[in-house]
């Protein structure tokens, strides 16, 4: 029975019906309003929004996530099989540990992420959960050419009496807190609108891509002339 | 400044010899020069500049396959990525140009790296697709290793393009990965392309439907770079 199920599990073709049905289902589910960006997808933790959401808004992706759990089985069995039998190059199987890491980062984000939405005006303070409290001190803007606002700035002072600034792809990490800049009103009041962030997927997920890659490479390299 | 993608993409059509390509391929690199060094930054931004972009990355990508020795000599080929190349270069004429400077929040390297990646990434699914019409109207396993090149190095392109993508996006949004048509289907597209490079393992048996792949393959490319554009409503588009 156990040997039956494995065998089940290291079949190519089981992975490419799973490929194709996982990519049908994202298509189905693009089309869908529970895609659309006012769907809330992107402002909860996904497991979140997956117990609150209507099952009409939802249904694609718990069809995709059913499936991908499956392949990463599918992945994971293959990868052990072929290094059990065949002992050939580890290339390819870096890229499925690579693509398994990667589906792991989404399930921490999945269940650990989280994300709010805030307007300060200068001397305003974000709170973190141990009690310390983070200053915005300063908001300024640069104007381009044509007067057009072409870059922002928000100085935020720590308790600890240390500066740091912060404007756009360039936020500032805090006790596993991201703060970023998203925009800045100078009237009447210059007022930073911040937005908070914990992604706990994301170091794994950059962990997960720099092993695809090196699988990757080595993949080219080996092909290189054939 | 026009005139030059004109002449690029008329040089292109007219692609039965190499030398031709290899002109049509320096205008149109010379056009994209000039808007980059007007812009102060690569031209991304916008449909005209993107289609422009592609269509160069069709030429640039292509030229290590007109220069192979399975390929030495069929013109057929060398003007189908003319064709194509010009194609996309002429979709690009009517549309106006974007002359503004970068939007915070784009302007950084990972931006750029992310979409030029992504675009050599399609450039090279395109003559994977014209190397699957190949073989299909006229055979020879030479021609599907080609195809499976091509799409290969297409698919680590695609792969370090959604990498520097998230990159970006967490240092941009807070988040690695958000849910809009536009990454579902990336994600669709990559695994498409993971498929592809699967069923590669089946063997011979396989060669017609792993050729019709990699033409379908194109298709899926266009809907997730063009398609979900028109389509539908994204904040990740162009």
């Amino acid at each position: 029975m156990l040997k039956k199920i494995y065998t089940a599990f290291t079949s190519l073709n089981l992975g490419l019906w799973l490929l194709t049905g996982v990519m049908l289902a994202l298509a189905a589910g693009s089309f869908s309003s529970g895609a659309s960006e006012s769907s809330g997808l992107n402002d909860f933790p996904l497991f979140y929004w997956l117990q609150n959401a209507p099952l009409s808004f939802s249904w694609w992706l718990w069809i995709c996530l059913a499936l991908i759990a499956i392949l990463c089985l599918n992945a994971l069995f293959c990868s052990i099989e072929a290094l059990r039998t065949k002992g050939r190059s580890i290339a390819p199987h870096l890229m499925h540990l690579g693509f398994l890491l990667i589906v792991l980062a989404h399930l921490f984000s999945a269940y650990g992420g989280f994300k709010q939405q805030l307007q300060l005006p200068e001397g305003g303070s974000i709170g973190f959960p141990d009690g310390e409290r983070v200053r915005v001190e300063s908001i300024t803007t640069e104007a381009g050419p044509m007067g057009m606002m072409s870059g922002y700035r928000a100085e935020l002072r720590l308790e600890s009496g240390g500066l740091s600034g912060i404007e756009p792809n360039s936020p500032m990490f805090h006790k596993g807190y991201g703060i970023y800049l998203k925009h800045v009103a100078l009237t009447p009041a210059p007022l930073a609108i911040l937005e908070i962030h914990k992604e706990p997927g994301a170091l794994p997920a950059l962990l997960g891509a720099l092993i695809f890659t090196v699988g990757n490479l080595m993949l080219l390299a080996k092909r290189r002339g054939r | 400044m026009k005139w030059l993608l004109v002449g690029s993409a008329a040089l292109y059509l007219g692609s039965f010899r190499r030398p031709l390509f290899i002109a049509a391929l320096a205008l149109e690199l010379f056009y994209l020069a000039m808007r980059g060094v007007g812009l102060g930054r690569l031209p991304l931004i916008g449909p005209q500049d993107t289609l422009a972009f592609f269509s160069c990355s069709i030429g640039l990508m292509a030229l290590p396959f007109i220069y192979s020795r399975e390929l030495s000599g069929r013109n057929d080929f060398l003007w189908s990525c003319g064709g194509l190349a010009a194609l996309f270069a002429f979709v690009a004429l009517p549309f106006p140009t974007l002359n503004m400077p970068l939007p915070p929040i784009l302007d950084t390297y990972w931006f750029e790296l992310h979409v030029a990646l992504a675009f050599f990434a399609y450039a090279l699914f395109g003559v994977a697709a014209l190397l699957g019409g190949a073989f299909l109207f006229q055979g020879g396993r030479g021609l599907l290793d080609l195809q499976y090149r091509a799409a290969l190095v297409g698919y680590s392109f695609f792969s370090l393009s959604m990498v520097s993508g998230g990159i970006w996006g967490y240092y941009a949004w807070g988040t690695y990965w958000l849910w809009t048509p536009k990454e579902l289907w990336t994600s669709i597209l990559w695994l498409f392309y993971s498929l592809y490079l699967h069923l590669r393992v089946k063997g011979p048996a396989w060669d017609k439907a792993f050729a019709w792949l990699g033409i379908v393959g194109f298709f899926v490319t266009l809907f997730t770079y063009l398609g979900v554009s028109i389509l539908m409503k994204s904040s990740h588009s162009f």
